[in-house]
């Protein structure tokens, strides 16, 4: 009964979707043309040099000596059959070369939201029962200097710190290329070289976590019910704790699903610093190249991913807080 | 993943920098030494691995690994063999003959033969190399006697060609692959199969292409590498840390910034040297719009090339890696006479005050605030250099009361507005003056490359009728010493204009770990195939 409620319940939400995802990319194709200067013109100034008849036919065979209107018709004709397109730039379809993105961008996302959600709510509320203590104090002052931080600068720092000085991790990169491990040995590779960036990425996220968990509990505390339970004989440590927690998580997740969309950009610069091969670089590289086809297709997937973890986020409601009816 | 984990992988590297200062001199140092993976770092990463299609310079430091050319050159900018073991080129200068290496197999394990010259040079590179067209725009044919010879058949002398033909410039791709489809988007652009000493293996967008030893080589006994890996690393910071970390062995170009390159250099495992860039020549000037004032005034434009201090900016922007420039053509030429000194000289010490002197003569007068006029500098959109050149631009020009505004864009926008709108009025640049004058030197000074749209070529638009002969009478003079002396008269002609500012020529680094060992061996650099190159244990 319940199964089947959510499962109507996320087609309808998908469906109403359909028409927010036709919008953003209409919106994201016109917005590119507003960047001067075209996919063309980057590939020859790379080259160096290069001839006039070189350049026409570029143009013809990306399709860039075509109208504007047209040109979107096209792009919008192809997006609902699911094709991307191809990339000129790249020699390769859109979509291989973001499904080989992918991965390595969802680890590191999923890694961050973790880690940074998971400590985000253990020192939140344990700060909020050390009510301006000192450990209070403690967490509050390291995590807001963590989120102060610029994110480039501590990857660096870290860099220079575990990477040169101790010698304990790899500065970048995903594998060791030298190497080329395989099987167990390439999952313990990978993830060795995952520590300095989820590293990086997560303390720039768990301050907000904290705060937000540590006001949250602090909330639920002054509730009623709470008060109450703290007269039974139970006592506050064993019902209390099961019921606050519970409640105060759900603003913690309404923040994760909206950061998952500031997660997919924000870790360009992680991403850079670590040589991390996820979608941001990519974004980041294409635009400068002005490769739209590809910028396009990225934002299409990064439309989808968000949708999709919000959804996740509204049925997580319904698990955590049963009285939220999912309609 | 732990501490410990880690443990014996620093003590390797901590007994490895031990080995390297204690232990250096002794040993047969210049004993080649078999095996072990090569690590470069390559920056950006490149677009495409269709060399064929792209000169970009990330693409031909991997594609040279793979792909081979007709000729290769030495130090002096003379030919070598390469695929072609011998070549002859007829007394008027009309037909040039190769006689290629016999028993050379692609990695596929078909031959190559001339009817892969052919197919290269008439069906790819004329058609879709950014540069080609205007390489091979001579040639009428290619003849295919029999498979190890192939006859170039010429409408009129082309010595610049000789020089265009090494593996970055014009690779030779296999006809039985590439000949077969659509080449402007063919499904091997990126699974390139060569005649190199390297085979590629894969390519992991955005994080390394790997390339394996082809046991097959024609030259015996190399390469001596087992592997050659190129690494993407988008941080300047990081990739100058991994060179610490020794976890790459190589950057060149523009891998590792100047800045860190004096850190790097001091370091014991470290070597840097500026060779290897011979055939790359680039020029760091100041191009004004000769169409519009004030720069359409031959004064007020030498008042500009005497403002700039060249050795000033040299040591301070670039950290001392370079040269000052005298004119349109790199001193490398000198290698093979083509470069002259003898021409007007802007490089003085009294600069400023020539500068002055020439803007009143020119009738720009200071006004009461002791500023003649105001202009906006656009700045080339590489890197940080250039925007402290900017900024020093803007000092010096203020000195002699012109009042400079910058502006600096992203490459696309920048370009669009250079080559295409003319929308500028001085802004600085970058130019390979590439192999040969003819290839590098011409597109910014004849009339016929003032062509909107086109990148790199003249947008200064300044021309001359008597400085487009001299540029078509050097296309074709096959006698070394005439063309030489050709080239002085336009090298003269051109400074004397002062179309653009000459400021220096841009010496690139490659940082390189002591254990890499015969590098650079080629004018080419990382540019060459790499197959002499070995790796100390």
């Amino acid at each position: 009964m319940a199964l089947t409620k959510s499962l109507t319940y996320a087609l309808r939400r998908l469906s109403q979707a359909v028409p927010t995802v036709l919008v953003i990319i209409a919106l994201n194709f016109l917005l590119l043309q507003l960047a001067p200067g075209d996919a063309a013109d980057v590939l020859a100034g790379e080259a160096g040099s290069a001839t006039p008849e070189f350049m026409a036919q570029l143009r013809s065979t990306f399709g860039l000596d075509q109208p504007i209107a047209l040109q979107l018709l096209l792009y919008m004709k192809q997006i609902v059959t699911f094709d991307l397109g191809y990339s000129f730039r790249h020699g390769m379809p859109v979509a291989d070369l973001i499904v080989a993105r992918l991965w390595p961008t969802l680890l590191l996302m999923i890694t961050v939201l973790a880690l940074s959600v998971g400590m985000g709510v253990l020192l939140g509320s344990f700060a909020a029962r050390k009510l301006n203590r000192w450990q209070d104090n403690l967490i509050s002052m390291l995590t807001v200097l963590a989120y102060a931080t610029p994110v480039f600068w501590a990857g660096l720092m870290l860099i220079v710190l575990f990477s040169i000085k101790l010698g304990w991790f790899p500065t970048s990169g995903m594998q060791q290329v030298a190497a080329f491990h395989e099987g167990a040995a390439k999952v313990r590779d990978i993830a060795h070289h995952l520590v300095l960036p989820a590293v990086t990425l997560t303390m720039f996220y768990l301050a907000l976590y904290t705060r937000l968990m540590r006001a949250s509990v602090l909330e639920q505390f002054s509730m009623d019910y709470v008060v109450t339970a703290r007269d039974l004989p139970l006592g506050e440590p064993l019902g209390a704790r099961r019921h606050v927690l519970r409640n105060a998580v759900l603003p913690v997740l309404t923040m994760a699903g909206v950061q998952v969309g500031a997660l997919l950009g924000g870790s360009v610069v992680v991403e850079t610093v670590f040589a991390w091969p996820g979608l941001g670089l990519l974004a980041y590289e294409s635009l400068f190249a002005r490769d739209l086809n590809l910028l396009l297709g990225i934002f299409f997937v990064s439309t989808c991913l968000v949708i999709v973890v919000n959804l996740l986020v509204d049925v997580g409601y319904s698990l955590l807080d049963p009285r939220i009816d999912l309609r | 993943m732990t501490a410990l984990h880690c443990l014996p992988r620093s003590l390797m590297i901590l007994a490895g920098a031990l080995w390297l200062t204690t232990a250096q001199p002794a040993l047969a140092q210049d004993q080649p030494q078999k095996g072990g993976t090569l690590v470069i770092a390559v920056q950006p990463e490149p677009p495409t691995l269709a060399a064929y299609q792209s000169t970009a310079g990330p693409v031909g430091q991997v594609s040279t690994k793979v792909y081979e050319g007709l000729l290769e050159y030495d130090f002096q900018l003379k030919p070598r063999p390469s695929l072609a073991q011998s070549w002859t080129v007829s007394p008027d200068g009309m037909t040039v003959t190769f006689k290629l290496e016999p028993n050379v197999k692609f990695h596929d394990g078909k031959p190559f033969t001339s009817a892969d010259v052919q197919f290269s040079v008439m069906d790819v590179l004329k058609k879709v190399h950014p540069r080609g067209g205007n390489t091979f725009r001579a040639v009428t044919a290619v003849e295919t006697p029999d498979p190890l010879t192939a006859v170039f058949r010429l409408s009129e002398p082309a010595p610049y060609m000789m020089m265009a033909m090494s593996s970055y410039e014009s690779p030779m791709i296999p006809k039985h692959i590439f000949g077969i489809g659509d080449i402007a988007r063919h499904p091997n652009a990126n699974l390139p199969v060569g005649t190199g000493p390297f085979k590629f293996v894969e390519w992991q967008k955005g994080q390394y292409m790997r390339f394996d030893r082809n046991p097959d080589y024609r030259k015996k006994g190399l390469p001596h590498l087992d592997r050659l890996v190129a690494r993407f690393i988008a941080d300047a910071g990081t990739r100058s840390a991994a060179m610490e970390t020794q976890e790459i062995h190589m950057g060149g170009f523009s891998a590792i910034p100047p800045v860190d390159v004096k850190r790097l250099q001091a370091m014991p495992h470290i070597e840097v040297t500026a060779k290897g860039y011979e055939m790359q020549a680039p020029i760091v000037q100041l191009d004004f719009n000769t169409t519009k004032p004030p720069f359409d005034d031959v004064k007020v434009r030498q008042a500009v090339a005497y403002a700039i201090d060249r050795k000033f900016v040299i040591d301070n922007v670039w950290f001392g890696f370079g040269r000052p420039a005298t004119g349109p053509m790199n001193s490398n030429f000198k290698a093979n006479g083509l470069y002259t000194a003898e021409v007007k000289n802007y490089n003085v010490p009294d600069g400023v005050e020539r500068a002055n002197k020439l803007l009143d003569e020119a009738g720009k007068r200071r006004g009461p605030d002791g500023v003649r006029f105001e202009i906006i500098h656009d700045m080339t959109p590489y890197g940080e250099e250039w925007r402290r050149f900017g900024e020093y631009v803007q000092q010096q020009l203020g000195k002699i009361g012109i009042k400079v505004t910058l502006r600096y864009e992203d490459v696309p926008s920048w370009l669009r507005r250079v080559y295409t709108n003319y929308d500028f009025q001085l802004t600085s640049n970058w130019i390979q003056t590439l192999a040969d004058p003819s290839i590098g030197v011409h597109r910014l000074y004849h009339s016929n490359t003032i062509k909107p749209g086109t990148v790199f070529v003249n947008s200064s638009r300044w021309s001359t009728k008597e400085t487009d002969d001299l540029m078509d009478k050097a296309n074709v003079e096959i006698d070394p010493k005439k063309r030489a002396a050709l080239y002085h008269e336009l090298q003269k002609q051109v400074v004397e204009a002062s179309p653009l500012v000459f400021v220096h020529e841009l010496d690139f680094v490659t940082v390189y770990n002591k254990k890499v060992r015969n590098f650079p061996l080629s004018p080419l650099g990382l540019y060459s195939s790499l197959d002499q190159l070995w790796l100390a244990k």
